[in-house]
This record gives structure tokens, C-alpha cells and sequence, in this order.
């Protein structure tokens, strides 16, 4: 699903934000991937999404080379992959109803789709009596429900996550692991950056950890160190 | 396939609007700018329309005049008359009585009384109109010069100095509005530039997320395109609307007065009106298209 062949990522001709990384990841599976702040993590998942390109090396994202494709194709891409953020990136003015339909009337999908589909999956993450509410109305953890229902209304492939946890307290931290293991045994791949060790612990899932842009460890049901 | 068109517009039209709603003074600044800009290319091309109307019919009728002496007599006044009237590149001839040309005098002079009363009848003098067969300025010239030393004859004046005139700072007219038009809508691109360009910043978030779920670009960039053209068409319209009403208060001014009675042939048809209306509404909504094209692609890179 997702191939990183001797990728290097430099920026601005010094920092070596990758440096000659070579991973796969196969459909279906869940990856954690650790290390400390500049490991390289988020270039990761940057390069996922083509919103960055590689300075040497190719990446391969749902059978397509990415170094290969125009940037015309770029979105059509991205609607394979569901993001999730530390930040949520709620639209604050859009109700949670909204801002999930949002993901999908901007990629041209029918009313009567978006009509079926969005309470579908507010019912799946558990927001479906906060449907009219904006995001300010909510709690940390019920945002970061609303900003995974919008990742994963589209039936990506794939689902990026970066640091989803970050702001939440464990308890909350705790439902969201759970929601993203439901959608991964939905058959989704899961690539997960986080500094959570207990949750990377508890999870006992592939982890893949990172220093100075290297791979140091890939650990089949790993741990955090 | 219907149905996803039309959400797809109501959606482009909703955002479009929200986006005019947001930006109101700058909305207004950048819509004016375009009135002004496209009032003036309206006017231009009415001028041009005007002066090419009024300078052919003029042309059409031209009468150069042979004015006599007060002194001339009724011999010299009749043989110079049989003369015209058979000479092969004349049409035909009008005689124009000292009686005449002060009545003529007082339709000019209707504003000034006093300007009149200095001028006697006789000191006035009776004239040839000539009509030739032909109008070009050459054989004008020349039949003109056939007649000035003509027993009798005081002076023969042609209208094409003053033509000449009229069509040279016709020209310069339409020159400099087409000059300021050009200006104008440059500064119209540009403020329409800024305007979506502070729009888009507005909206950074949204375009954000957009890119992220995999809007294509021309889907994230179609609303504020539409946004620029919408301003480019107000601004046209109201550019039109004001170009017309300047129209037709100078052609009041011109109808009403008898100073001014050459300008009444300075008039413009109904069809060039309407092209002129059209061309500077269309000109709005290139000037729109054209600034918020370039916001939309300059600050829009996947």
C-alpha cells in the first residue's frame, strides 16, 4: 500500500529530514511511528500525501509512484487518504455535520451520497446527537471524533495520523485508539506518529522508530523503546 | 450527472456570496474603480461612433461657400450663378440673400441679442452654397480656387479646415479616454487581485482542508473566479448604465442648443449604443476574470 524506496528529503540543502529510508507498508496493517521532535516522522506522512516531494528516491502510494504522477492527479490521490491532526483543523464557523459533509462536497460528491454517509459515520464515532453543534461546543476528544469522521467519510484507503493525541487527557487519548483500531479492522491502513508510549505499548502493534531522518527499529507488535 | 452539477453550482454560488459578503468595502472600491474604467471605454467608443456619423454626413452635403462682395452687382451675381449651375462636378447651388444669411445669423446668435444689433443686414454678405457631384477634398479645393478670383467674389470657404479640426480633437479625445481606460483597468485588475487574494487569506483554513480531502484545484479556484467576474460584470454594468446617461445629457445639450447646432449630427445609433453598452459590460468581466485568475493561481499551489 504504501513503499518508500531509499528515500532522502533534504531541506534547504542541509537538514536531512530523511535520509535513504526504505519501508513498506501493506494494506490493512496499523504502524506507529516513534521517535523524538525532527526524526523525520512528519516528513513521513508529508511525502504520503505528496504535499512534499522527495529530494532522491521514490515513494509508491495505492500502486502510483508519486514522483511520477502531475500534480493534476495529486488530488485525485489524496481522496484515498484520510488525514488526522494533533490541531483537528476544524473549519470553527461549520457545524460537526458540516465539516464532515464539507469533505465531501468539495470532491463533488451528490447530496443524496452525503445525505446517507455523514450521519452514517457521526454514528460510528459517536457524535450523532452533536450533529448541529460547532466545534468550539465540543470537547478536545469529541473534535478529534469529528476530525476523524471527516478523514474516514470518504472510505480512504488509507488513514495518517499526526500526534491525534497530543492534546487529549488518557482516558480520551483511550477512545480514540480504539476508533482508529475499528477503522483499521475495517481494512483501512493505519500509519499513526505519536510520542504516546503507553498507548504504543498497549496497542502492541508495528512500530517503526526514527532518529536524525534514519530508520533505527522496525519492530513487528513493538514497543515504544 | 444533473444533480451533481446542480449542487455543484449552488455550492460555487453560495461560497461566492458568502465571499462578497465578507469583503463589502473592498467589494465597492474594486466594482467602482471597474465602473469608471469601463464607463470611460464605453464613452470612447461612442465618440468614435459620433464623430465618424457627424463627419460623414457633413462630407455627405458638403457645401463649400462662396461669399460676394457687398458691392457686387445683380450681372455679376447672375453670371457667376449660370456658371455654377453648368459646371459638370456641381450638383447644384443654393443663393443665400443678405436678408437670408441675418436670419441665419439670428438663429446662431438667439443667446446673444446685443451681439446682433451690431450687425447690420447689409453689412452681411450673400453667398453661393455649393452641393458638388463628388466630395473629395481635392476637387473641392480646386473648384474653390477656380472661383475666389472670380469679379465679385469676396471670399470661398471650404468646411474642411473646420472638419479637420472637429476630427482632430475627436481623436484626441478618444485617445486620452482610451488611455485612462487602459489605467483604470489595470488598477481594476490589481484591486480585484488584492481583493481575492485577501479573500483567499481569509479563507486559508478551508482551502487547507480542501486540498487535504482532495479538491481539485479548479474546484477550490472556480468560487473565487466567479467572485472577480461577478465585481468585473457589476462594475461593467454600472460603467454602461453611467456611460448611457453621459450620452444622453450631451445629446441634450447639444439638441437644446442653436450654438451648438453643428454637434446635433453628433449622435450615435441605437446599434453602436448597444455595442458600446456590450463591449464595456464584457470588459468588466474580463478585467474581473483576469485579476482573480492570477490571485487564484499565484496563491494556489497544491
Amino acid at each position: 500500500m504504501i513503499r518508500f524506496e531509499k528515500v532522502t528529503k533534504v531541506y534547504k540543502e542541509v537538514t536531512h529530514a530523511l535520509d535513504d529510508v526504505t519501508i513498506n507498508i501493506d494494506k490493512g496493517e496499523f504502524v506507529f511511528l516513534v521517535g523524538q521532535s525532527g526524526s523525520g516522522k512528519s516528513t513521513i506522512l508529508r511525502l504520503i500525501t505528496a504535499e512534499e516531494v522527495p529530494t532522491d528516491g521514490h515513494v509508491h502510494v495505492a500502486g502510483k509512484d508519486l514522483t511520477r504522477i502531475s500534480s493534476r492527479r495529486v488530488p485525485y490521490l489524496r481522496r484515498n487518504i484520510g488525514s488526522v491532526f494533533q490541531d483537528f483543523k476544524l473549519l470553527p464557523q461549520k457545524s460537526v455535520y458540516e465539516n464532515v459533509a464539507f469533505a465531501l462536497e468539495v470532491i463533488g460528491r451528490p447530496k443524496n451520497i452525503i445525505n446517507t454517509q455523514v450521519p452514517a459515520i457521526l454514528e460510528l464515532v459517536g457524535l450523532a446527537d452533536k450533529q448541529q453543534n460547532l466545534p468550539n461546543e465540543l470537547s478536545g476528544g469529541e473534535q478529534q471524533r469529528v476530525c476523524i469522521a471527516r478523514a474516514f467519510v470518504n472510505r480512504p484507503l488509507i488513514l495518517l495520523a499526526d500526534e491525534p493525541t497530543g492534546n487529549l487527557d488518557p482516558i480520551t487519548a483511550q477512545e480514540i485508539m480504539r476508533l482508529l483500531d475499528r477503522i483499521n479492522q475495517t481494512g483501512t491502513t493505519v500509519v499513526m506518529a505519536t510520542h504516546d508510549q503507553k498507548i504504543v505499548d498497549q496497542m502492541r502493534r508495528r512500530v517503526v522508530a526514527l532518529a536524525n531522518g534514519k530508520i533505527v527499529r522496525d519492530q513487528q507488535q513493538g514497543v515504544y523503546s | 450527472m444533473m444533480v451533481v452539477i446542480f449542487d455543484r453550482l449552488g455550492y460555487f454560488f453560495h461560497e461566492t456570496w458568502i465571499s462578497v459578503r465578507r469583503n463589502l468595502t473592498l467589494t465597492f472600491a474594486a466594482i467602482l474603480t471597474v465602473a469608471v474604467g469601463a464607463m470611460l471605454v464605453g464613452l470612447g467608443l461612442m465618440a468614435r461612433s459620433a464623430s465618424s456619423n457627424a463627419l460623414g454626413r457633413w462630407q455627405g452635403g458638403v457645401q463649400f461657400e462662396i461669399f460676394l462682395q457687398p458691392t457686387v452687382s445683380g450681372n455679376q451675381i447672375d453670371a457667376l450663378g449660370l456658371e455654377l449651375r453648368n459646371h459638370p462636378d456641381i450638383e447644384r447651388i443654393q443663393f443665400v440673400t443678405q436678408k437670408e444669411a441675418h436670419e441665419l445669423l439670428q438663429e446662431i446668435l438667439v443667446d446673444e441679442p446685443e451681439v446682433l444689433e451690431e450687425v447690420a443686414p447689409e453689412s452681411l454678405p450673400a453667398s453661393y452654397r455649393i452641393v458638388p457631384r463628388r466630395t473629395e477634398g481635392e476637387l473641392i479645393e480646386s473648384l474653390a480656387a477656380q472661383f475666389r478670383q472670380r469679379p465679385g467674389v469676396y471670399s470661398v470657404e471650404t468646411g474642411r479646415q473646420q472638419i479637420d479640426a472637429i476630427r482632430e480633437w475627436f481623436n484626441s479625445f478618444r485617445w486620452i479616454v482610451l488611455l485612462m481606460s487602459i489605467v483604470l483597468s489595470a488598477a481594476s485588475v490589481l484591486l480585484i487581485f488584492n481583493m481575492i487574494r485577501v479573500g483567499m487569506f481569509a479563507r486559508r483554513r478551508e482551502i487547507e482542508v480542501m486540498k487535504l480531502v482532495g479538491a481539485t484545484n479548479s474546484f477550490i479556484r472556480t468560487p473565487f473566479i466567479l467572485e472577480g467576474m461577478l465585481h468585473g460584470l457589476a462594475g461593467g454594468i454600472v460603467g454602461a448604465i453611467a456611460a448611457g446617461a453621459l450620452r444622453n445629457h450631451v445629446e441634450d445639450l447639444f439638441g437644446k442648443s442653436e450654438i451648438l447646432a453643428f454637434f446635433r449630427s453628433f449622435t450615435v445609433s441605437s446599434s453602436q449604443f448597444n455595442t458600446a453598452i456590450f463591449i464595456t459590460v464584457i470588459l468588466g468581466v474580463v478585467v474581473g476574470a483576469v485579476g482573480s485568475a492570477f490571485a487564484a493561481s499565484r496563491f494556489l499551489d497544491v
